[in-house]
Order: structure tokens, then sequence, then C-alpha cells
């Protein structure tokens, strides 16, 4: 049974990875990205990652990227669609898209002003499923993005999965990468970000806030304390949508005093003083 | 996110004490308020800082028969924005002030 399960993985997951590729639809780049196999021995944490906005990168994000389709691209560069364009937004939203062939990136472009615009209910969920096979899944973190210090240590190799343990398994190849435990794995892409075409985009500035607020007021935690470790929060990655993450960011100071004002008219006067404790690691809202 | 105090008084007057809103504001290079993540380039901050209590003062007079007032501190959080979904009530606190004494 045991070696009936390794050969399906190597069939489904590093095969794929070992193979490069230019994909013409969006079911072969996912099924060369796929994650399906993940779970025949880490169910838990793919039904966590299954429940995040990591696994709805795309549909979550539809109405910026649509944005910057039809006005960036469409009315303020009057540029195509092309792969170098879309990768601004794809490299974080969904990574595997630099290997898509250049057709298939516009219609990924189609269906996602589909699945914002598209006045037709049927035709905008049939958008709406197609893009859910798009995402940031268990592959792109740990391999794709594996690739800080890359002129040090060497790219992400095809087929190896990286883990802050490194653990072995017969299942696929291992090897302990301490960048996934670090904070600046998660700036990759939750920060201000300089996509493959060398500009500069503010989509979110956070990680800034981190390194220069929380961290240089003495901060010691990491994204992954506190949005995976705490509460068993696991690949859940819960964050601003969440009431009970964002309550335990912000606490709340009230004071608050009745007295009587001007002398002889004796006004009744509220006077409440308020503070906001951002318990958080960075600033609040971000993203 | 938005800081609301408003009072009740024992008379039935609602007040809006007042209104904070916190915020990224994105510009562009030219300094113009920009909101999409391609033309981005700067912020104003008018967020909450991390590890740092932000202070607001509210004073505010009541109608003159007021004897006593219920003042509501409300904090709700937008994730996207102020007309999106979901909508994070976070804090509401309730403070009873009497002018009889």
């Amino acid at each position: 049974m045991k070696s009936f399960r390794f050969l399906l993985l190597v069939t489904f997951v590093v095969f794929p990875l070992i193979v490069f590729a230019e994909y013409n639809t969006i079911d072969d780049l996912a099924k060369a990205y796929s994650d399906e196999s993940c779970k025949e021995c880490h169910a838990k944490i793919y039904e966590e990652w299954k429940s995040s906005y990591h696994a709805q990168s795309v549909n979550h994000s539809a109405g910026g990227i649509r944005n910057f389709i039809l006005v960036g691209l469409g009315k303020e560069w009057e540029k195509p669609v092309s792969k170098e364009n879309l990768m601004r937004c794809m490299d974080c939203h969904a990574p595997y898209l630099k290997d898509a062939s250049e057709p298939l990136i516009k219609e990924i472009a189609e269906l996602i002003v589909a699945s914002v615009d598209e006045k037709d209910e049927g035709k905008k969920a049939a958008a709406k499923e197609e893009l859910a096979k798009l995402n940031v899944n268990c592959v792109i973190c740990h391999n794709t993005k594996v690739s800080i210090e890359k002129n040090l240590k060497g790219g992400p190799k095809p087929g190896v999965f990286y883990g802050p343990s490194g653990k072995s398994t017969s299942a696929h190849g291992t090897e302990k990468s301490p960048v996934l435990s670090s904070a600046i794995f998660c700036g990759q892409c939750h920060g201000m970000y300089t996509p493959p075409d060398g500009d500069v985009i503010g989509c979110n500035t956070l990680y800034g806030s981190y390194q220069d607020t929380y961290k240089g007021n003495g901060g010691a935690e990491t994204c992954q304390d506190c949005h995976m470790k705490k509460a068993n929060r696991g690949h859940t990655f819960p964050g601003a949508y969440q009431l009970e993450i964002v309550k335990e960011g912000i606490g709340l100071d009230v004071q608050a005093a009745g007295i009587k004002l001007h002398p002889g008219k004796w006004i009744p006067t509220a006077v409440v003083n308020i503070g906001l404790i951002n318990q958080a690691g960075h600033r609040i809202p971000d993203g | 996110m938005v800081l609301e105090v408003t009072a009740k008084t024992d008379k039935g007057a609602v007040i809006d004490i007042g209104k904070k809103e916190y915020w990224e504001l994105g510009m562009d290079l030219d300094g113009d308020h920009r909101l999409g993540a391609w033309q981005i380039k700067e912020i104003i901050d008018l967020t909450l800082p991390p590890r740092n209590t932000t202070k607001e003062r509210f004073v505010a007079e009541l109608p003159p028969d007021t004897k006593n007032a219920e003042i509501e501190i409300k904090v709700t959080y937008f994730p996207s924005g102020p007309t999106g979904k979901p909508v994070l009530e976070l804090h509401k606190v309730v403070k009873k002030l009497n002018f009889e004494k």
C-alpha cells in the first residue's frame, strides 16, 4: 500500500514539478501544480488551507485585478493583456501562471473580467469556478516561493517540498528551510512589492510597518506566530476578515467623566478619553 | 476602521459626539489619491501603528436639562471598505454618566 501511495505521489506531484512546459489550459496548469495529492498524508492541513483566503487568492481579489486589466492596462497604459503585465498581479495571486501560455493568460484575464462584470449569473458562476483552480497552494509556498537567498543557496529544486523541519519522507523530496518560519517569507507578497517587470506596487504595505514600527518598537513575534501558531490556526491564515483575530489585534481603553461646565450655566458635559491599542505586528488597517 | 462616540440622554436626545476614521490613503507620484494597486506609490498613513496606543479625546456639551447620559463607544472594522462586507464590530462599550452630583 505504501509503495502504491508513493507511486501515486510521484506521478501526480513530483513528476509534474520536474517537467517544465508552457500550458494552454487552466486544467493542465492546475494539474501541473496540483496539491490534491498532498491531502493523502496532510489531510488536516489541506482542509485548513482550503478554508483560507490563500485558497481563493484570485477570486477574492478579482475586483482589483479586473480594474487593473480594464482601467490600468486598457485605459491608462493602452496596452494589451500579456503575461508580463498580468504577472504584476499573478506573481502573488497565482504564481504558477508564469508557466501559462500567452493565449491562456488572455483567457484568464477574460474570465477575471467576467467573474466581476458578467450579467448572466450562470456565466459569472462558471468563470468563478474556473478561476477557483488558481490560487496560492501547497506547491507555491513549499516550493515556488522558497526563493529567498536563491543567489546564495540556489532556487527551489523541482520535486522538493521545503518546510521548517525538513523531516524526510518517502513520498517526496524534502528539505529544511528556515525561510518558511520567517516574516520575510510572507513579506514577499504582503508588502510593497516588485513584480517581475521591475515596477513597484503598493498593493499593501503591511510588511514595511512590521519591520519599521513593530520590530522597531521591540516587537519580537513573526507573522507565523500570530497567524499560524497561536490558537492552532495552522494553515487557515486568518486575517482582516476574521473577527477573532482582528479583535485580538485592537484593544480599547475608555475613560469617561461627566462634568458641568461654564460657572453659573453649569452645562452637562461629557469628557471621553479613548485609547486604541494596536496589539498586532503591523499597522491596522492594511493588507 | 471607524471609532464612533454617541451620547443618549435621559431626555431621549441622541448626540453624535465624534467620529474618527483610520485608513491608508494611497497616492500616485503626483500626490493624487489613487485606489488602484498599480497606481499607488506612496501612502499617507492614517492607520493605527503597531505597539502603540492611539489616544483620542472628545469633549461634548449636552442639553442643559440632562441629568444622566449613556456614552456609547463603538469600534467597527471594514476590511472591504465602507460599503463592502463583512463589517466587523470589534468593540462596543457603554459608560453611564450622572450630572446630579
